[in-house]
């Protein structure tokens, strides 16, 4: 009774990986000796010094800064700052802990200062400069997602919590500018200005804008049926923010345009992060969405998930235009650098399956991979 | 054409097809239906809730029928679905897009339910956390094979679920961010009425409605598009009884009096084996995932005697009452039913809390302990 998949997946074919720019085939182990060892089938950068436990969100400078610099978030309460040259090669700059697991990360867009949310229910401002961070935010669950707002009149950090509040700070005063009320905890978020999506637990979906101050727009009815896990804004070809991509637990992204002319044809959903691809009959292993990013220059996006793979897909043309080889951990977080050269993919362990498959020994990464050209969308026909 | 005197009676058994004229109801789009047989429950608010094309079920006409059969159908297999997938359990699910989420399934994100892992592995109580996952799995296994057999009872309730009820995306029942501090578990189990939001926030002082008006206008205003409007306001201007039992739109089987709350489905104490430091420690400061309380170590297949996990494609089997059995009888010696009458507030689990500060209970979390004398409404 669904529109079900309008991806082309069937045109997907496997020698596609094997026609792009360079990169590496099938798993087989790359350090020789060992036994295959899929933490890195991808053949990709792996960022020196990884975080000592799962990465929950990945954050890249803006273009106000020169250089490329990465900031990450992981579950061993602390925050780290890479610096990523052009090389390839990544210097660990320096960290920051909080007293709980850090959630979401988020620059300003000068790029002096970096945001985290915590499970502390806190959020701190991180000034690079000074390498001294300070307590901006509190709630009174943790803290789930963080965003910088710059608008023309205002500026602030957006804080998206489960004690289900949305809350607006400026940063210099320890009372929020605002709060606005959710209908359930806050499970991901994002903002382009002047748009702001906001996802939540029990399907909650809503649409801010934030044009003089942040103001609730629309309630969406979820365009899926399972828990929400992440959103990514997209912008049309003006370079303005005209909806969102909505990823879930069950393998499935929804595209919703704010103000489609053809609601019912424009928006449509895709699976993805699914084990047996086009074969509906056999029962599939499905898994959930963890991360959804936009290529800031091709518009396509990228979905990372609890199979351990990446895929990217262009939502114009509706096809998918990659699938990674299997990692053997789930890909918790993902993002691209300002100017889409770099995608950073995490692979750590996301919970997806409980406690007992919880290894703390196990190595968590952060690879980079070059993005130039493989997002690059299709021509539609 | 004569007037059809049945259709004015609001019972003509035949409705568009009839012969008579039924005055009024020419071009409403079906809109005028008498109520009818099979869904006895699911007469209100008919046009409300199921949107798109569909007419609610009231009427019986062929097309109608159908589309509930399918609906039913897609509900069973989604549940298929579910199962074989070995996709995150702790989500809310909803049979069609953009309608209500169906009751009976919480919505925990891992993040949430890590979280707890993490925090009751600092307590040393990894066993209750065990514990209450253990019992969430087998809540959700119970609702999905409920789901998939689809009884007369569950039927009726899901229809009405998917028409009248509650999508919580839509309504927003916030009171002021003050309110959720003094919040022990402001996670929703249920997605059952929105009124069980607005119930929540009925017990704690009129503060919260006060700051209610000075925090987001947006949410107060804007009307939430279903049928729980009414309840919703009502429960803000009167303090609507802590229990009383609404309409009872989950299985008629569902008649649990709060004053035995050993009645409940689950026989096994899941809850009950309740550490008092941990009741005061951890859990209320802890996120809001519902099951809350007791230790962190989730039984994902029941502590060390399965290699299956919840998660895993294996039949049923590994879930079946031999496991259970197993995976309590640890729990059983540390159960402090209580032989009061009332349970000190201190003494609840999260989860337990929200459920007695619910307008109903929800099925398959109804607490073992009885429920704390503040929170009672006589």
């Amino acid at each position: 009774m669904l529109p079900a998949n309008h991806f082309g997946e069937k045109k997907v074919k496997m020698s596609l990986f094997g026609t792009t720019s360079g990169f590496g085939t099938s798993g087989t182990s790359m350090f020789g000796s060992t036994t295959t060892d899929n933490h890195n089938p991808m053949k990709d950068i792996e960022v020196t010094s990884s975080p000592d436990d799962s990465i929950g969100c990945l954050s890249f400078s803006p273009p106000t800064l020169p250089g490329n610099f990465l900031i990450a978030g992981s579950w061993a309460n602390d925050v780290r700052c890479w610096e990523v040259q052009d090389s390839g090669q990544t210097i660990p700059k320096a960290q920051q802990m909080h007293t709980g697991p850090v959630l979401d990360v988020c620059w300003s867009d000068d790029g002096s200062k970096v945001f985290t949310a915590s499970c502390d229910k806190t959020a701190k401002m991180w000034d690079l400069s000074s390498n001294q961070a300070i307590q901006i935010a509190q709630h009174d669950a943790p803290v789930k997602t963080i965003h910088w707002i710059k608008a023309p009149n205002y500026s602030c950090v957006m804080t998206g919590s489960w004690d289900k509040t949305l809350k607006f700070w400026d940063t210099r005063s320890s009372n929020p500018m605002m709060v606005l009320q959710l209908p359930e905890r806050c499970y991901c978020a994002d903002v382009i200005y002047p748009m702001a999506v906001v996802a939540t637990a029990e399907r909650g979906l809503i649409v801010y804008q934030l044009e003089n101050q942040p103001s609730e727009f629309r309630r969406i009815e979820s365009p899926l049926k399972h828990q929400h896990r992440c959103v990514a804004i997209f912008k049309d070809k003006q370079n303005k923010p005209t909806g969102f991509a909505l990823g879930s637990i069950e393998g499935r992204v929804a595209i919703h345009y704010i103000n489609p002319p053809n609601p019912a044809k424009d928006n449509f959903t895709f699976k993805c992060h699914r084990s047996n691809g086009t074969n509906t009959s056999a029962p599939q292993d499905i898994y959930a969405v963890n991360g959804i990013a936009f290529h800031p220059v091709h518009g396509t996006l990228a979905t990372v998930g609890s199979d351990g793979r990446f895929s990217f897909w262009d939502k114009d043309a509706r096809t998918k235009l990659k699938t990674s080889e299997q990692l053997d951990q789930p890909i918790s977080a993902c993002c691209f650098n300002h100017n889409g050269n770099i995608f950073a993919y995490a692979s750590s362990y996301d919970w997806s399956k409980g406690h007992e498959f919880y290894n703390p020994q196990k190595k968590n990464y952060i690879f980079l991979r070059n993005a130039a050209e493989e997002l690059k969308p299709r021509n539609k026909k | 054409m004569a007037i059809c005197q049945f259709f004015l009676q609001g019972r003509c058994r035949f409705g568009d097809r009839c012969w008579n004229e039924h005055p009024g109801a020419r071009g409403a789009g079906g809109g005028r239906q008498p109520p009818q047989q099979q869904l006895s429950g699911a007469s209100t608010n008919r046009n409300k809730g199921f949107g798109l094309s569909e007419n609610p079920f009231a009427s019986l006409s062929p097309e109608e029928q159908k589309d509930e059969k399918k609906l039913l159908e897609g509900i069973v297999k989604d549940m298929e679905v579910w199962e074989s997938s070995g996709q995150w359990i702790f989500s809310v699910y909803s049979p069609v897009k953009k309608k209500p989420n169906i009751s009976g399934f919480t919505d925990i994100s891992p993040e949430e339910l890590r979280l707890e892992y993490h925090n009751f592995l600092t307590s040393n109580n990894l066993q209750s956390y065990l514990n209450s996952v253990q019992h969430l799995i087998n809540q959700w296994r119970n609702r999905v094979n409920e789901l998939k057999s689809l009884n007369i009872s569950t039927k009726v309730a899901l229809l009405s679920d998917v028409k009248d009820g509650v999508n919580q995306a839509a309504s927003a029942f916030g009171f002021g961010s003050s309110q959720a501090a003094t919040f022990v578990s402001p996670g929703f189990p249920v997605n059952n009425s929105s009124s069980d939001n607005a119930q929540n926030f009925s017990f704690k002082t009129n503060s919260g409605f006060a700051a209610a008006s000075s925090g987001s206008p947006a949410v107060l205003g804007s009307s939430p598009a279903f049928g729980a409007v009414a309840s919703a306001s009502s429960a803000i201007s009167t303090s609507a009884p802590a229990f009383g039992f609404g309409k009872p739109e989950i299985t008629s089987a569902a008649s649990f009096s709060f004053k035995s709350p050993a009645d409940s489905s689950f026989g096994s104490p899941g809850f009950s084996g309740l550490p008092t430091s941990l009741a005061t420690g951890p859990v209320s400061a802890s996120v809001p995932p519902a099951f809350g309380g007791g230790s962190s170590v989730a039984g994902f297949g029941s502590p060390g005697s399965h290699s299956h996990t919840a998660f895993s494609k294996p039949s049923n089997d590994t879930f079946g009452n031999s496991s259970i059995s197993t995976s309590f009888s640890a729990p059983g010696s540390i159960v402090a039913t209580d032989n009061v009458l009332f349970t000190p507030r201190d003494k609840l689990t999260v989860q337990e809390l929200e459920q007695f500060q619910s307008k109903k209970f929800t099925l398959g979390k109804i607490p073992l302990k009885p429920p704390p004398l503040e929170l009672l409404n006589i």
